[in-house]
């Protein structure tokens, strides 16, 4: 605490005569009111600005704002939210009418944030929303319902989330047809792989998110890595309003879900403490069937069952605490914290179902990370932004596969043909032999950038991140000698970002252009063995590195043809650098260093329209869509086997071939009398790949999807000022096949095929009269569908789940 | 949108079938116009069999021009229309895709008849099929589901026996090296697993496992076996041959070691049936590996079983290993000398009954093509050591035969495709007696894809 202290001295130190330039005001007003949402519940934490001013405020628990000392004439004030809709009114401060008071009823949407680039003329957001083609999810209704943060994700437009499995089991993310190592995935900006496997998008509960932003193709400066395909940026908690929340769910495979979030603030000191904890569990043991799923008896004679998946449980639990400063004359933010997580995920299979499952394989990770977090808005001088975040720590990986028996998918020991219960000749579940293997990471990420706005038409920033990775592995089962010649890899990131943005032809157009380097060093240290001068055999490190450096380039602009229509293009020379397997291979799979691999790159467009958000007497409605194409140049990948390496014990990664991604997404949003809310969206897009001049399309990629929505209010149910929401869901694949596209006639193509997949969820909200309690029920899956991701890997079937909230904003 | 599509899809169908239709009819005439030609001169035998169904397997491209990765489709013609140059088959367009996720391995019976197939990773990798032929695309399953991914693994290395299709052979290893009390390096330890399955009734014959040490010094200075396949019976049929490549490591790291000596040739020796009492016979002739690709590498002839090698710093060999169940280095056949080539490399092969085989190799002057080093065919006779390229048959740069599989023998007669990574191709039938050579039906290829052989 001295520490902080000293730190706030300082601080106040450095700033203080900044501050000594504060204006006089002659005739100054005020303007108070209340923010409502559209049922007429107060919204606490709504931003309040006044345009031009600079002057703005968040609302109080009870929705009320107030701001002084407004200088006289006429002004906009605009009241926004996230989630919700921006809405502005004009006023004026006159010497006879000194205090206004403006009330406002807020929109409750499932909007993209490029709404708030429309409509928004606030400050804060002006930055991130010029043109870019972006979704923002909120989180808010989904914290209170029975739905995973990665479920969420997987509604949204352009995103597809492919999960081996249930709760806990790996994701891959998608954005427009680009996934995997494309798609960078951030937490307040810092890389989420920083925070390792058990703090991620399978254990963060929604009610520790306030929003969700992707990124699609085209990254803003103040995000900038080298995310090829886009970034999905997970915005955790910042309010500065003491507030806690507590809430478990419970529900079908054992899934229990719980977490607490609470935040205090002194309000004389500006003194901020914070802290989250989660808890996640689940069996997994949902009913799976299908072509692997069998028993085999004498002789190999397969019987078909339907098995309940036995070695799935999935456990993480985690939390971070931060203490620090908020709104105080010093800093907007000030925290450091401390962020620990552990999980543990058994594995029931490889990448595919097959005929012999796995028992018990796990996977665990933990990490201990300690950050820290600066914001200032007008540091110094009027218009200069700066923003730091930072992350330390150490992380931890281990696989445990050490059980040689063979297992049924009855969960019981396996019998070979002659009816004995036999051990795999690999000594392990998976094929490879058993392993104890450990991964221990020291990983270090830090974001800074400063903002300043020359007036209100140009701005320009500067943003930089840094992630740096030294990792080293160990297994417990190989020998001292196989594990003193393992080798290690560091790796380190540096990316610089410099935007400028404009603003002209009154606020109709808004631009950001925005310069990006992207520096990586990587090292790799083997040891080896040298003969010394006097021929005696000594070990020795021997150290390869490689420095590169790459830069591209984007823009993003926003057009207002008319009001309510808006034009959106935004392009970027993305590029995704080699990582650390790619440059320097990876000892346990055989593959061996290429330092003279180049980067992945891409020129990614977009173009799109908004139309709205239109008033017609009830009915209000927004539409946009977006047409996007990706032109990916130098894709990474391994060579075809051939004569010349088939004996080659080792393997190399190489740069090889183009390809692209065409397509569209487009969402309509609707909604009725405040009480009925529609949403749907659709995505569709081809992925081409192209080597050696011979193109195909991807396989194995579901490149048209739609997901819709329905809300109906109901007010006052069964008590006076309660609410009872009602929500439906569809969401649908389209088929799409493991295989390359065959010829017109052949057969034999549905072995490969992954069907058409609709599954619907329906679900209950039920909020009590004072708020607090809101209760949900949820039901997924109703017509017990089978769902796959991928090829034969099913999903969980019909699941019910309950889930009760409590909430105070008040102590 | 939906429903036009539906539309088009059930009119190019129903297009399709007639076009089919009237191919069928056509081959109807091809197949009774012949006929009173043949019999006429062999008034001896009255009852003419039907023809051999010969079944043409292709590899679609996945993501690379020649990776074959895209699916194994199948596509079944008789005999006489697979000699036909006016007959075009195109399996990328007709065919019946194997159900396997990477390229299957195909074997067929004798009588060309049923095909066999254990599929190559995936969810259902190790799965055994077989399909009765009926012709064209289409290939009707029987037999059972049985697997042998238990024993040998999702991607396993199986071939069919020659003991009249009673029996498949698959094989695994998995190695793990010792250290000695003072965490030095003392061996690798590689532990086989064979499985004997009964193509008949489906089902698993047999299964065990062995170790299989090498020499002392040969493990001291840290070589042992680290891949097998292609297992072959003897002549009496009570010893199962298993070729085998060996790598090495650097005792004095345990990391793996890429510049080493290359060591005589290897085969696991095994009793039949029962798979026990392993051993190992070395090669003083050849030195390199005879664990082949896809397509079998040895073959029973005369008594013996003839083994090609790869990866020979001398180019390949054929070896010999005698009816005592040791290699009988007096049998020296290298294809470089033979061919008066460098750095021959044995890519698939088949001897027919008299002796005489029809090899597919690369050597050091093979053309780079899209997929690889171009491949040539020959024609060798095991008795003479004598080996001829076949010059009828055309090389594109681009003909590419590493994934080779199959040929089909008929008497003195071996059938085998042709057609580089993208091109259009024919069968092709060798009389390897006169070494005439037929060029037979058209191969319809697609972007980035090739054949790999008859069956």
């Amino acid at each position: 605490m001295a520490i902080l202290n000293q730190m706030k001295k300082i601080f106040t130190a450095l700033v203080f005569f900044i501050f000594l330039s504060v204006q006089g005001q002659q005739i100054s007003g005020t303007v108070s009111g209340t923010v409502k949402d559209t049922y007429g519940n107060p919204l606490p934490f709504a931003s309040v600005l006044v345009e031009g001013l600079k002057l703005g405020v968040l609302t109080d628990e009870n929705g009320l704002y107030s701001l002084n000392n407004i200088p006289k004439g006429k002004y906009k004030l605009v009241v926004s939210f996230v989630g919700y809709g921006t809405r502005s009114i004009l006023f004026e401060i006159k010497d006879k009418s000194k205090k206004v008071n403006l009330d406002f009823t807020l929109q409750e949407s499932t909007e993209d944030l490029d709404e708030v680039t429309i409509n928004g003329k606030s400050k804060e957001t002006k930055l991130e929303t010029t043109g870019f083609a972006v979704s923002a999810i909120k989180t808010k209704e989904a914290s209170l319902r029975n739905i995973q943060t990665n479920e969420l994700l997987n509604t949204t437009v352009g995103v597809k989330i492919r999960q081996n499995g249930g709760l806990g089991s790996e994701v891959k993310y998608s954005l427009n047809g680009l996934s995997g190592n494309s798609v960078r995935i951030f937490i307040d900006g810092i890389p989420i792989s920083t925070y390792g496997n058990s703090f991620n998008l399978n254990s963060i509960p929604p009610s520790m998110i306030k929003n969700i932003e992707v990124y699609k193709g085209v990254v803003p400066g103040h995000l900038a890595d080298d995310a090829l395909g886009g970034a999905i940026n997970i915005v955790l908690h910042n309010d500065a309003k003491t507030n806690f929340n507590a809430s478990v769910s419970y529900g079908s495979f054992n899934t229990t879900q719980a977490s607490v979030n609470g935040l205090y603030r002194f309000d004389e000191s500006g003194l901020t403490v914070k802290a989250s904890l989660f808890h996640n569990y689940s069996d997994n043991d949902y009913k799976v069937s299908g072509r692997s799923v069998v028993v085999t008896g004498l002789g190999g004679v397969q019987t078909p069952i339907t098995a309940r998946r036995f070695n799935d449980v999935y456990r993480s639990t985690g939390g971070r605490a931060e203490i620090g400063y908020t709104d105080v004359k010093w800093a907007d933010q000030f925290f450091i914290g401390v962020t620990g997580s552990d999980d543990y995920k058994e594995v029931q299979h490889g990448a595919f179902m097959t005929i012999t499952p796995y028992k018990d394989r796990f996977l665990e990770s933990d990490a201990l990370l300690g950050s820290i977090n600066y914001q200032k808005k007008n540091l110094f001088i009027k218009g200069l932004d700066v923003k730091v975040n930072g992350l330390y720590g150490k992380r931890n990986r281990a696989v445990n596969d050490t059980v040689s028996w063979a297992y049924s998918w009855n969960g019981e020991r396996a019998i070979d043909f002659r009816g004995n219960e036999y051990q795999y000749t690999w000594g392990s579940q998976q094929e490879g032999g058993p392993t104890l293997a450990k991964i221990k990471r020291n990983v270090a990420s830090i974001r800074s950038g400063v903002s300043y706005a020359i007036n209100d038409h140009h701005s320009v920033s500067f943003n930089h991140v840094y992630s740096g990775i030294d990792r080293e592995d160990s297994d417990a089962l190989k020998s001292v000698l196989e594990n003193t010649f393992l080798g290690t890899r560091d790796l380190k990131k540096n990316i610089y970002s410099l935007t400028y943005e404009l603003t002209a032809f009154d606020e109709k157009l808004k631009t950001s252009l925005f310069g990006k380097h992207y520096q990586q060093k990587t090292t790799s240290v083997d040891p080896a063995i040298v003969s010394d001068a006097d021929g005696n055999d000594v070990v020795v490190d021997e150290v390869v590195s490689s420095n590169k450096k790459y830069d591209g380039y984007g823009f993003a602009a926003s057009y207002e043809i008319v009001p309510n229509i808006i034009l959106l293009a935004s392009a970027e020379k993305a590029i995704r650098l080699p990582d650390e397997t790619e440059i320097f291979g990876n000892d346990g799979d055989n593959v061996i260093a290429n330092s003279s691999i180049d980067p992945e790159s891409s020129e990614n467009f977009n173009l799109g329209f908004r139309f709205g958000n239109f008033n017609i007497k009830k009915h209000d409605f927004t539409i946009s869509t977006n047409v996007f194409t990706r032109n990916i140049k130098d894709r990474i990948g391994l060579p075809i086997e051939t004569s010349l390496n088939v004996d080659d014990e080792l393997i190399i990664y190489v740069n090889q071939g183009s390809g692209t991604s065409k397509g569209f997404d487009a969402q309509l949003n609707y909604a009725y009398d405040n009480n009925l809310g529609l949403n749907f969206n659709i995505s569709r897009f081809d992925l081409k790949i192209e080597n050696q001049g011979i193109e195909i399309d991807v396989p194995n990629t579901p490149f048209f999807t739609m997901n819709g929505g329905l809300r109906y209010s109901f007010k006052d149910l069964i008590q006076k000022k309660s609410r009872l929401n009602a929500f439906y869901n569809v969401y649908f694949t389209d088929e799409f096949s493991f295989l390359t596209a065959q010829g017109s006639n052949t057969v034999g193509n549905e072995f490969f095929a992954v069907p058409q997949q609709i599954s619907q969820d329906f679900g209950l909200s039920y909020a009590f009269p004072n708020n607090r309690f809101i209760a949900s029920f949820d039901i997924k899956n109703i017509f017990d569908e089978p769902v796959y991701d991928n090829l034969s890997v099913q999903k969980p079937g019909r699941a019910f789940y309950l889930k009760l909230n409590y909430t105070i904003n008040k102590f | 949108m939906k429903k036009t599509f539906l539309n088009l899809k059930t009119f190019a169908a129903i297009i399709l079938t007639a076009s089919l239709m009237t191919a069928c009819s056509s081959e109807d005439d091809t197949v009774v116009t012949p006929e009173p030609d043949t019999e006429e001169p062999e008034t001896e035998e009255p009852v003419e069999e039907d023809p051999r169904w010969i079944t043409v397997a292709a590899a679609k491209m996945g993501e690379d021009p020649g990776d074959g990765n895209g699916g194994t489709l199948i596509y079944s013609v008789t005999s006489v229309d697979a000699k036909d140059p006016t007959v075009s088959i195109d399996p990328f367009e007709n065919g019946f895709i194997a159900p396997s996720n990477r390229t299957a391995r195909l074997q067929s019976s004798e009588d060309g008849n049923t095909i066999f197939n254990i599929s190559y990773a995936g969810d259902t990798g190790g799965n055994y099929t077989k399909y009765t032929i009926e012709g064209g695309q289409v290939f009707t399953p029987s037999g059972s589901e049985v697997s042998i991914a238990p024993y040998v693994g999702t991607a396993p290395r199986w071939i069919k026996l020659f003991d009249g299709d009673q029996t498949g052979a698959a094989v695994y290893v998995s190695t793990e090296n010792e250290f000695d009390e003072n965490d030095n390096y003392a061996r690798t330890e590689a532990t086989i697993g064979v499985v004997t399955l009964d193509l008949v009734n489906s089902s698993i014959k047999e299964f065990q496992e062995h170790s299989v040490p090498l020499s002392t010094e040969e493990e001291a200075a840290g070589y042992y076996i680290s891949r097998i396949d292609m297992p072959t019976l003897n002549a009496a049929g009570d010893k199962l041959y298993i070729g085998a490549r060996l790598s090495k490591v650097d005792p004095a790291t345990a990391e793996s070691d890429n510049d080493f000596d290359i060591l005589g040739s290897k085969t696991i020796i095994l009793d039949y049936p029962s798979l026990l009492n392993p051993s190992v016979i070395t090669s003083t002739v050849g030195h390199g590996n005879t664990n082949g690709y896809r397509s079998i590498n040895s073959f029973e002839y005369n008594g013996s079983v003839y083994q090609a090698n790869q990866s020979d710093p001398e180019g390949s060999y054929i070896l010999k290993i005698d009816a005592d169940n040791e290699y009988d280095d007096t049998y020296d056949f290298n294809l470089d000398d033979a061919l008066g080539i460098e750095g021959a490399y044995i890519l698939a092969w088949r001897p027919a009954a008299n002796g005489k085989a029809v090899v597919a190799y690369r050597h050091n002057g093979s053309a780079e093509g899209v997929a690889g080093l171009q491949g040539f065919f020959a024609l060798v006779d095991l008795n003479a050591k004598t080996a001829v390229k076949i010059d009828d048959i055309p090389y594109d740069p681009d003909f590419y035969l590493f994934q080779y599989q199959g040929f089909v023998v008929e008497g003195t007669e071996i059938y085998l495709t042709q057609g580089a990574v993208g091109q259009n191709g024919n069968i092709y039938v060798v009389e390897t007696e006169t070494g005439a050579v037929t060029k037979g039906a058209e191969l319809v290829n697609t972007t980035g894809s090739h054949f790999i052989g008859v069956f």
